[in-house]
């Protein structure tokens, strides 16, 4: 058994970048401008169905890299570097890496689930 | 929000590449605002003018331009094959875009012509890829009269320079860009920055969209925001990696370089402007270098503005020079005189009233065409008309061409629309200013030839063949979607099979209905069951889902152009400056615009239509001569009328070459054949519901011909036109006119409105607009937008001239059914000339005429139906023979039996034989006579595998008999095709050829007179057997004769004797499935059609809805049928069949026992054709027509129906 994904909540600005995140109960903030990207699906394994006009989100998935700091936290606390995937269509965000500048380690989560 | 201007985007005519039809692209861009839009398809402008069509529509400007490979030699030189001339090896080295610019800053049509010079010159290397090397396009930027850049490069994310960017390389993409910059002439050079946002570093990342922004700033060439687009919105992302499957025919998850993100579509100006603020945001720059590059792309979106006028020449008819024509004067001057002087040649003795007639009519045509301009056209098309009658190759014009006068005088028509009562405004009209078509039918077998003949005649400069695009049907699309899905190629193909006349993006609906796939549609439904999720492949059936839709995303996208099967474009010298050619499979330029897009860019299309029918016929006639070489000869064989002095008719000459186009019209004996329904083999009459309406109209005279093929369209049936018609000519009931008026109209067809013709002259009479303005108003019957217009000016009209409002109401229900459906009477003339020519040939000279159909297959049935209709038709059937048979099927005299007369024969041919290559055949051919098998080894060297299967055909049988008259040898054929799977492997080698002029031992008898007879004879169902898997027909008999046995057991009925049933007899009847039809479903339930031959005839059954539920997947796939049914009486000569049930003759387990008839459980349908039972209201329904009684005739609409779609013209 792998490990799954986590759910997460993410709040947007206007511009739609993320700017809150809640997450294991906690609540954190963007430190730094977030990078984004879109990472390749095999959809043809992954999934049962693509009828025409419901293929959106597909092909690719929305990743966003963010710097976050904890909330509340010292203004000294090690930023926390998270990846996080935007699903579409409903707009559900879960994280998929986590990177523990502590550890110098990455704890890679299955997608999915 | 700033509007944006895409300056990049392929649209689904970039096949198996762009995913979106070119008016989604427009409509999509117009809606988010955008003033102008880019159309740039891969290697060519195959969809540039859908694509302006739809920007006029839109109201936007229309950009053009095109994404073409640049090739460079090649590094791993030997590795690709690919060899360019004569530089060694060219490979692809990135693509690049190419954009025409426009009037703005440039003589109008020059970018334009730049680009397709451009593209054409992609095209024009023999062999390897489609591409430009750095020079060629270097050289072709440029206006070439005023040296001003006539193109823009851009140089994009799929460049060799983004491609040199990858790992962070600093020198690499310096030094590409440098020699693009060094290379191209300056203003012809941009960089265009994308980003799909795929993973920072990896090719089209924002990453390498911001070096490519920093190098273009470091080195002054502008920068272009764009998107690199492929499809209109994200749903279509999954499409676009089908199709790169397809392209690449890899699976999905093997194929290199798939797009790496979904982004690739038509994004919105607001998408475009995030894209760009994340772009320079990333390479550090400001909100000011964004709005650069915003600027940047509208100024040169500015330059590439086009207008379809100026630019492209749109609508503005061009025809050769007069120059070319070979014209001292002006075109309108020349035509006069040569109508005149055609005039007194076809109505030669022609005086007083008929002849100032036919001048006026002339002049009438004549002030037309003239006003329109188009008197060079007319010329042209008679030059071509005259030059293939002059290569002595048989030519008819068809279609609406045959209404015009000037056409018969010129003799590119050979119907006189005077006597035919032909109106010449139905083809053309000065209220209508598009070129007219003219069809050009020749024999097929000389197409090829005489296009090579056009294209030296008016230059290459100014010719070339039209394509068409082949888009995914629902087979291809289920195949190709299989593909991508790696599913297992032969259950692909299963399912593929099944599917039948239905678009792809239909898929999942046709599963729920069509019988046929009742089994996939199971297996499906059973894959959505949770916990089917793993197969036996791991995915099993998960995928059938997926497969489904997949194909129904490919529904209808291009897949490939090819040549037209007919359109040739004719042009003046500039031709190749409005369209980009490519080679076609005939090695003649092609251009990249199909028959769409001919009237927008003004191209003259001449349709030369190879007919396999007219070839046949030439063949025919060439055989008769052959066999009888003198016309007493051929006077006599075909029974042709002898006058008084013993003199035969003139249309056969005095060597015996028959002059078809001069057979009289009016021969009884070829009537008598058209009424008793054996017209297979015959043009457009030999389909099951042809056969059936000649049966029901019995045709007496030419005209008879005319309607009967005219009545037989979707027009006449949706307006419940063939009853009527029928009933009143029978004398069942009196003719009925709406008004006393329209009695001139509509005498011919007994007051039925069945020809265009007649709703000009309805139209006319009762509103008293001219007949060209008819015209025009009954080209908007049918058309939603239109229609009203027409009614409301019917009404009002033929109101004020006093016709009351029942009139007018009958009269408007006509021709509101009629709609734009009907056919025109110059057609159903056109046609009915080879039809009478064909029928007129089968019933004199049959074996001839067969011959000539065995030959070239003209028909829509298999060869094999034709050879059994010869032997129904009692013509012998000579057997395949190495000394006799040649490389075409040939009549040949049979020797006379004692007491009787030689009959005339059709000797098989050697060219169908499986596996003989031209180059042996030609070698049998010219050695013959052999006088023994090794004779025939060792002159003809034919390799061991063909002399085997030679001599399992019994080609080789009259060698052995001969050597057995001499030596008494008792071998038979199993013994012989022994004895040469036996001999050694033939030797190629030199050294054991016989030297020049050395004889072979005469020992061929001894060979085959000495062999050992030890084996049984083959059976005459093993031997039928072997002629159709090596000949694809069955010759020594008939496929069904070897289930006689059983069928007699069963108690099958025979074709032949139907006739003879009572209308609605139970019977079983057997056969080859020679015809399948299934009209379009239209509401309603489906019917099927099925013919099948016995070897007595034909027999056509109909399946309705129940009979299809019985009989499932057999509908389609099954060759040998056993059917139950109904016998319906269709006419005095007619008989046809509602099938109640089917099954696999080949499957004997599944047949059912003797006696089944009487069997009370077999299933009876709940309708029944006797009408005195309710069924027969259910069934009359079932057919879209009103009470029982009428189902003969309305099933024969639908048959008509869904055969007139198959075979209707144009």
């Amino acid at each position: 058994m792998g490990t799954f994904s986590e759910g997460i909540e993410v709040w947007l600005t206007a511009a739609g970048l993320p700017l809150h995140l809640l997450w294991r109960g906690r609540r954190y903030t963007l430190a730094a401008d977030p990078v984004r990207w879109y990472e390749r699906r095999n959809w043809w394994d992954e999934e049962t169905r693509a009828a025409p006009g419901a293929g959106a989100g597909l092909v690719d998935r929305e990743i966003w890299r963010v710097q976050v700091r904890r909330d509340g936290g010292a203004s000294g606390t090690p930023l926390l570097t998270l990846d996080l995937v935007r699903y579409l269509p409903a707009g559900r965000w879960r994280v998929i890496k986590i990177y523990d500048a502590l550890r110098e380690s990455v704890e890679e989560l299955e997608p999915g689930a | 929000m700033p509007k944006f201007v895409h300056l990049h985007a392929a649209s689904a005519y970039s096949a198996h590449y762009g995913v979106s039809w070119p008016d989604d692209l427009v409509q999509a861009a117009a809606d988010d605002g955008a003033d102008a839009l880019a159309s740039t398809d891969r290697d060519g402008l195959y969809g540039a003018v859908k694509h302006v069509k739809a920007c006029m529509a839109a109201g936007i400007d229309p950009l053009l331009g095109v994404d073409l490979a640049i090739l460079e030699p090649s590094k791993t030189a030997g590795s690709s094959g690919n060899t360019g001339s004569p530089g060694g090896i060219l490979a692809e080295a990135g693509r690049v875009v190419i954009l025409a610019h426009g009037g703005q800053a440039l003589r109008h049509g020059a970018g334009y012509t730049a680009l397709c010079r451009l593209i054409s010159t992609a095209h024009a290397r023999p062999r390897g890829p489609v591409g430009l090397t750095l020079a060629q396009l270097a050289a072709g930027v440029l206006d070439p009269e005023t040296g001003a850049p006539a193109l823009t490069v851009l140089l994009g994310p799929f460049s060799d320079v983004a491609r040199a960017m990858g790992g962070r390389r600093y020198l690499l993409p310096r030094t590409k860009f440098s020699t693009w910059r060094d290379t191209l002439p300056a203003g012809t050079l941009a960089v265009e920055v994308v980003s799909h946002f795929s993973e920072p570093g990896s090719p089209l990342s924002t990453t390498l969209a911001v070096r490519m922004l920093k190098l273009a700033e470091e080195f002054g060439v502008p920068a272009v925001l764009g998107n690199a687009v492929r499809y209109c919105g994200e749903d279509d992302a999954p499409t676009a990696d089908v199709l790169d499957a397809a392209r690449a025919i890899t699976p999905l998850g093997r194929v290199p370089g798939l797009q790496p993100t979904g982004q690739g579509w038509l994004k919105g100006a607001a998408a475009m402007y995030r894209a760009g603020r994340e772009i320079v945001g990333q390479g550090g720059y400001s909100v000011a270098e964004l709005e650069q590059l915003w600027a940047n792309t509208h100024r040169l979106a500015d330059k590439c503005r086009l207008d379809p006028a100026s630019d492209l020449g749109w609508k503005k008819p061009v025809t050769p020079e007069a120059g070319v024509l070979g014209l001292a004067q002006p075109a309108a001057v020349e035509l006069w005189q040569r109508a005149e002087a055609g005039l007194n040649l076809r109505f030669p003795g022609l005086g007083g009233d008929r002849l100032a007639a036919a001048r006026d009519r002339l002049t009438m045509e004549m002030e037309t065409i003239n006003e329109l301009g188009f008197a060079s056209y007319f010329l042209t098309v008679a030059e071509v008309s005259e030059m293939i009658r002059t290569m002595g190759v048989r030519r008819a014009a068809r279609g609406s061409g045959a209404s015009s006068l000037v056409n018969y005088v010129l003799g590119i028509s050979a119907v006189d629309p005077i006597a035919n009562d032909l109106l010449f405004e139905r083809f053309l009209s000065r209220d209508r200013s598009t070129l007219p078509d003219i069809d050009l039918d020749v024999e097929s077998a000389e197409r090829h030839k005489v296009y090579h003949r056009i294209f030296e005649r008016f230059g290459p400069e100014r010719v070339t063949l039209m394509s068409m695009q082949n888009g995914y049907r629902a087979r291809g699309a289920v195949r190709d979607a299989g593909l991508a899905l790696g599913m297992d190629p032969e259950d692909v193909d299963g399912i593929a099979k099944q599917l039948w006349r239905f678009s792809a993006g239909s898929f999942r609906e046709a599963l729920v209905e069509k019988p046929e796939l009742r089994d996939f549609a199971a297996r499906v439904e059973q894959a959505q069951q949770p916990g089917a999720r793993e197969g036996r492949d791991g995915r099993g059936g998960a995928q059938l889902d997926l497969l489904v839709d997949l194909t129904e995303r490919l529904d209808r996208l291009p897949r490939h152009i090819s040549m037209h099967p007919c359109g040739v474009i004719l042009g003046d010298s500039s031709l190749l400056d409005r369209t980009p050619v490519q080679a076609s499979g005939l090695g003649l330029p092609m251009s990249q615009f199909d028959k769409h897009d001919m009237d927008a860019m003004g191209m003259l299309k001449l349709d030369v239509l190879g007919v396999r029918m007219q070839s046949a016929m030439a063949y025919a006639v060439r055989e008769v001569v052959r066999l009888h070489p003198s016309k007493a000869e051929v006077v006599a064989a075909g029974s042709h009328p002898v006058d008084g002095g013993g003199q035969g008719p003139a249309y056969v000459g005095e060597d015996g070459l028959i002059d078809l186009d001069a057979v009289p019209l009016d021969d009884e004996p070829t009537f008598e054949l058209i009424r008793s329904t054996h017209t297979l083999g015959c043009f457009q009459i030999e389909s099951p519901g042809q056969r059936e309406l000649v049966g029901k109209m019995a045709p007496r005279e030419f005209n008879d011909l005319i309607i009967d093929i005219s009545l037989f369209r979707p027009g006449p049936m949706k307006s419940n036109m063939v009853k009527p018609y029928l009933e009143n000519r029978a004398g069942f009931a009196p003719a009925h006119y709406a008004h006393p008026d329209l009695k001139p109209a509509l005498a011919e067809t007994h007051g039925v409105t069945v020809f265009h013709e007649q709703v000009l002259r309805t139209l006319h009479i009762m509103t008293g607009c001219t007949l060209s303005r008819a015209d025009e108003f009954r080209r908007g019957l049918g058309k939603p937008d239109q229609e009203p217009v027409v009614e409301k000016y019917f009404r009002t009209h033929a109101r004020q001239r006093g016709y009351s409002t029942e009139t007018i109401e009958e009269v408007w229900d006509t021709l509101k059914a009629f709609g734009s459906f009907g056919f025109c009477k110059a057609h159903g003339a056109a046609f009915a000339v080879p039809t009478y020519q064909s029928a007129w040939l089968k019933a004199h000279h049959p074996a001839e005429f067969l011959a000539g159909l065995w030959e070239h297959d003209p028909g829509m049935y298999p060869r094999r139906l034709l050879v059994a209709e010869a032997r129904r038709m009692g013509i012998p059937i000579l057997p395949l023979d190495v000394n006799a048979s040649a490389g075409c099927y040939r009549a040949e005299r049979t020797p006379a039996a004692a007491g009787g007369e030689g009959v005339t024969g059709i000797r098989l041919s050697l060219s169908d034989v499986y596996g003989l290559s031209g180059t042996e055949l030609k070698r049998i051919v010219a050695g013959q006579p052999y006088d023994s098998l090794a004779d025939l080894r060792s002159r003809a060297k034919v390799s061991r595998p063909i002399l085997k299967r030679l001599a399992q055909l019994g080609a080789l049988d009259s060698l052995q008999r001969s050597a057995q008259q001499l030596t008494g040898n008792t071998a038979n054929r199993a013994d012989l095709i022994a004895h040469v799977n036996s001999m050694p492997a033939s030797k190629t080698s030199r050294r054991s050829e016989a030297m020049e002029g050395q004889l072979h031992l005469p020992l061929g008898e001894l060979e085959l007179g000495t062999l050992a007879a030890r084996l049984p004879a083959p059976t005459l169902a093993e031997t039928v057997r072997t002629e159709l898997d090596l000949l694809a027909l069955d010759a020594s008999a008939h496929l069904m004769d070897s289930y006689a046995p059983l069928l007699a057991q069963l108690g099958v009925t025979t074709s032949d004797k139907l006739l003879g049933l009572r209308n609605n007899t139970e019977v079983l009847v057997a056969g080859v499935r020679v015809a399948t039809q299934t009209p379009p479903m239209r509401g309603g339930r489906r019917v099927v059609f099925i013919s099948v031959d016995d070897g007595t005839g034909c027999v056509d059954a109909t399946f309705f809805h129940e009979a299809q539920e019985r009989s499932g997947p057999l509908l389609f796939g099954t060759r040998m049928l056993l059917i139950r049914g109904l016998t319906r009486r269709t006419g005095p000569r007619g008989i046809s069949l509602q099938a109640l049930e089917a099954w696999d003759l080949a499957r004997p387990e599944a047949l059912p026992g003797p006696g089944y008839l009487q069997d009370p459980g077999r299933p009876q349908d709940s309708r029944h054709p006797d009408s005195s039972r309710a069924g027969g209201r259910e069934l009359a329904r079932e057919l879209g027509r009103g009470t029982p009684g009428q189902q003969s005739t309305a099933e024969l609409a639908r048959r008509m129906e869904v055969e007139s779609l198959d075979h209707r013209a144009g």
